[in-house]
């Protein structure tokens, strides 16, 4: 008979598990991409969540499985990234509000877990599509229920499960048109299956994956370490920066078994008392050979050549406090100054960049088709801009769940414009007008994005047939509002083909960012196609330096 | 008597102020040493052509107390004259205050009113004229006050300049500062507000869509009422027609005036400005 409850320990290895195998499927996930377009990165983007879910995990590590959930939901919240990884943070967190409370679970108690995920998951998602990881997640789980009451086996429990899941993904392409043309199952509802397998292989007693040794305990000293710190820094702000006396915040290991032949044999006690001599705040925990060190200290260098007597140093880190404490001052003053409005885009290519700040866009963040920044990262570049409401710019429809995730992780008020074109992220922040309320704002952005066409060309990355269009690889394809409209060999017809049903009275204004790829002299060619071929329209074309996209054309 | 005085700032075209015995006290461009007396030595055609091959930007400065004080004299000669002084927008310049100083240095039998427009070219202008009008008409002083408080309140002025950087230079822009030295054409439409300062109203992509805005800004503030319109420019007369063509479909209107906005103005807002004034008819 196998295990009949699982800990919060246990829970951990499980999850750890199950990312192994994610990580090691990567680019299977990666590349079921539904459209021949070179994007495909669901695999990376839902590996990237669950790793910060491990990260925050193996950081606080417990036996209650509540616990344990709770901490991981909170990771994968941080770390979401692209509508899968957002999908599975809902999966995760659902789960995590149902084991609250509990030490460990069953299977009954397991199956229901993974039903409050989905039913999470559905209301996070504004408009579910079947068909995909959601779909997958909604029958295993319904499946889940009849199978815990059926046993209480964990492992023949999760193996059901993982058959069903299984099933369920094999049956995506009848829900969902697109992958049966493409011929492919659904990627995210792919990763979410792997990462079963995962959970199967260690209850069934295959690997599991959670770090031993070292490093588990030292980590709970680091966390501590840096509560520590927290508290040390709020408290300076009522002293004066001249009256730190012990200037230098000192951390550092050392290793007692390198260099074995020439070292003193180590003796904590006498070892404090010499850092006590010339400091405070001395925090040294010793596990097997190795020292974690921690002291603000007004003879840095003495410090490290006491250590140096024990054995090698390593991970040094030295800073000082008045300096940090000025920082800290100065942070204080600018926070008083915060302006009404502050904006977010998210982008990639240099010129894309300089437009946007030319806009008065605040931070432009790095990523988009093939790079999704997580949620951790829109909420950062939220926090850097000194302003009361910020308001984000996703420009690609698969930020923006990770952006309405950042919503509720900063005390900044974020309104979430969804762009899903670089052209629509434009207009919304032409839109802005610093001296209208946020209300208005966000309805004049939202109506801006309306009144835009965005058309993108790229190439196909492999052979495929969407709609009644026959795509061979390596040709051109145009894409108007994020579909595939046109394809041909010549680069220059699929422009003037998606140019014709993007322009239609012909006095609109066509804005063109040529990709990082694309030549002045080619730049040129269009220039005059256009020119030849669409009397009347204003024209602008800027380098926008963006990779995967050739051009990305704006018509307004 | 009322006798009508304005400023240089209301662009009103000379024949027009002469029609009307409007007196005209000009405020002045420089050019690195040269002064020029706005609409007297320097007018709309040669300004912008000497703008155009200026290295450095000209500035501006407002008519001397001693000015206003010389004409208030001339026309006080006669007790009987009352004096009304309209002005461009106290919160652009030092205009209004030069005629308040000047009126303090009067001897007390002079009888002069002087009134912020909070507003400036023709939108000043229209105050003007429609002052001078309610004179031929009889209108004592308190009527013509409230004629011309009424009619402020109830213009509206939607200019689209070029760039926003004449106006920056100029200290006369504030909040719409993000938008300088942007990658993109882009054309900042702006209005007159009622604390007569120039303030953003929208930015759109191209000239076009400037225009397209504007009619749209205008049915949104005079809807379903008649309205009178002049149209204004500074070395665009392309663009002053088109809207004005725009303007006379959209609206029903069939007698639509072009002024040219003149040197003072045309220094803060810079070459290519367009300019609908529009009030209740």
């Amino acid at each position: 008979m196998g295990k009949r409850s699982i800990n919060g320990m246990e829970f951990a290895s499980m999850v750890m598990s199950g990312a192994n195998v994610l990580e090691r499927q990567v680019e299977t996930v990666n590349e079921m991409n539904v459209f021949p377009v070179p994007d495909g990165d669901t695999g990376t983007n839902m590996n990237l969540t669950i790793k910060s879910g491990m990260h925050e995990l193996n950081h606080q590590p417990s036996n209650h499985i509540g616990k344990a959930a709770e901490t991981l939901s909170k990771g994968l919240l941080m770390g979401a990234r692209g509508n899968s990884g957002v999908i599975l943070s809902q999966l995760f967190r659902g789960f995590a509000k149902s084991v609250a409370g509990l030490e460990e679970v069953d299977t009954n108690q397991f199956a229901a877990a993974l039903l409050q995920g989905v039913e999470t998951a559905y209301q996070a998602v504004v408009r579910p599509v079947e068909g995909t990881i959601l779909t997958v997640s909604k029958e295993t789980a319904k499946h889940a229920v009849i199978c815990a009451r059926r046993t209480d086996d964990l492992a023949v429990f999760m193996q059901e499960v993982f058959v069903k899941a299984q099933e369920t993904l094999d049956y995506t392409p009848e829900l969902l048109p697109v992958l049966k043309q493409v011929g492919v199952v659904d990627s995210g509802g792919q990763g979410l299956v792997f990462i079963y397998e995962g959970f199967l292989s260690f209850l069934t007693g295959g690997t599991s994956g959670l770090p031993k040794g070292n490093g588990a305990s030292f980590k709970k000293e680091e966390l501590s370490g840096r509560a520590l710190q927290k508290e040390r820094t709020s408290a300076q702000s009522k002293i004066a920066t001249e009256d730190i006396e012990f200037r230098y915040d000192m951390e550092f290991f050392i290793d007692l078994s390198a260099d074995s032949s020439s070292a003193a044999l180590f003796d904590d006690g006498y070892f404090r008392k010499e850092l006590e001599k010339d400091g405070n705040s001395i925090l040294v925990v010793v596990n097997d050979d190795l020292v974690k060190v921690h002291v603000h200290s007004k003879a840095p260098g003495k410090v490290l050549e006491l250590a140096l007597n024990y054995g090698e140093l390593s991970k040094i880190q030295i800073e000082n406090m008045r300096d940090q404490h000025r920082n800290l001052l100065s942070k204080e003053d600018k926070q008083l100054a915060l302006k009404p409005f502050g904006m977010v885009a998210v982008g990639i290519g240099e010129g894309i960049e300089q437009i946007f700040k030319s806009l008065g866009v605040d931070g432009v963040l790095s990523g988009g088709q093939t790079m999704n920044p997580s949620t951790e990262d829109i909420v950062n570049a939220v926090n850097q801009i000194k302003a009361q409401t910020v308001f984000v710019f996703p420009n690609n429809s698969n930020i923006i769940l990770a952006a309405q995730q950042a919503v509720d992780l900063t005390d900044k008020e974020v309104i979430v414009i969804p762009t899903k074109t670089i052209p629509q992220g434009i207009s919304a922040a032409l839109a802005f007008q610093e001296a209208s309320s946020a209300g208005v704002n966000q309805d004049s952005m939202l109506k801006a994005i309306s009144q835009v066409r965005s058309g993108q060309v790229t190439w196909a990355v492999r052979d495929t047939q969407i709609d009644h269009l026959e795509i061979k690889e390596g040709d051109y394809i145009g894409l108007l509002d994020n579909k595939i409209v046109t394809s041909a060999a010549d680069l220059l017809e699929v422009c003037q083909q998606l140019l014709g049903l993007m322009i239609s009275t012909g006095d609109e204004i066509l804005t063109v960012l040529t990709g990082l790829d694309i030549t002045e002299q080619q730049s040129n060619e269009l220039e005059n196609c256009i020119k030849q071929n669409f009397n009347g329209v204003e024209m602008e074309i800027h380098s926008g330096g963006q990779p995967v996209y050739l051009y990305i054309f704006s018509v307004e | 008597m009322i006798k009508i005085v304005t400023d240089s700032t209301a662009d009103i075209p000379l024949s027009v102020r002469e029609d009307y015995g409007i007196e005209m006290v000009p405020l002045k461009v420089h050019f690195g040493e040269e002064t020029y007396l706005d609409a007297i030595t320097i007018h709309p055609e040669q300004f912008y052509d000497k703008l155009s091959k200026a290295e450095q930007l000209p500035t501006t400065s407002q008519p001397s107390p001693v000015d206003f004080l010389d004409t208030y004299k001339k026309l006080s000669v006669d007790e009987d004259v009352e004096i009304i002084s309209i002005h461009l927008s106290s919160a652009l310049s030092g205009t209004y205050q030069s005629a308040v100083l000047a009126k303090s240095l009067l001897e007390d039998k002079a009888n002069v009113t002087i009134i912020d427009s909070k507003s400036a070219s023709y939108g000043l202008g229209l105050l003007v004229i429609a002052a001078a009008e309610a004179v031929k008409q009889g209108k004592n002083k308190a009527e013509i006050i409230r004629l011309v408080q009424d009619l402020r309140n109830g213009t509206k002025i939607y200019f689209v300049v070029d760039t926003l950087e004449y106006l920056k230079k100029g200290g006369r822009i504030g909040k719409a500062s993000a938008l300088l030295g942007s990658l993109l054409n882009i054309k900042p439409i702006l209005t007159g507000n009622e604390a007569g300062e120039a303030a953003p109203l929208d930015k759109v992509r191209g000239h076009k869509k400037a225009m397209l805005r504007i009619i749209e800004m205008m049915k949104e503030d005079f809807a379903g009422k008649e309205i009178k319109v002049t149209v204004g420019h500074c070395k665009a007369q392309e663009s002053a027609d088109e809207l004005s063509l725009m303007v006379k479909e959209h609206f029903q209107i069939n007698d639509i005036k072009c002024i040219d906005i003149g040197p003072v103005i045309g220094t803060h807002v810079g070459p290519g400005t367009a300019a609908v004034f529009a009030h209740l008819a």
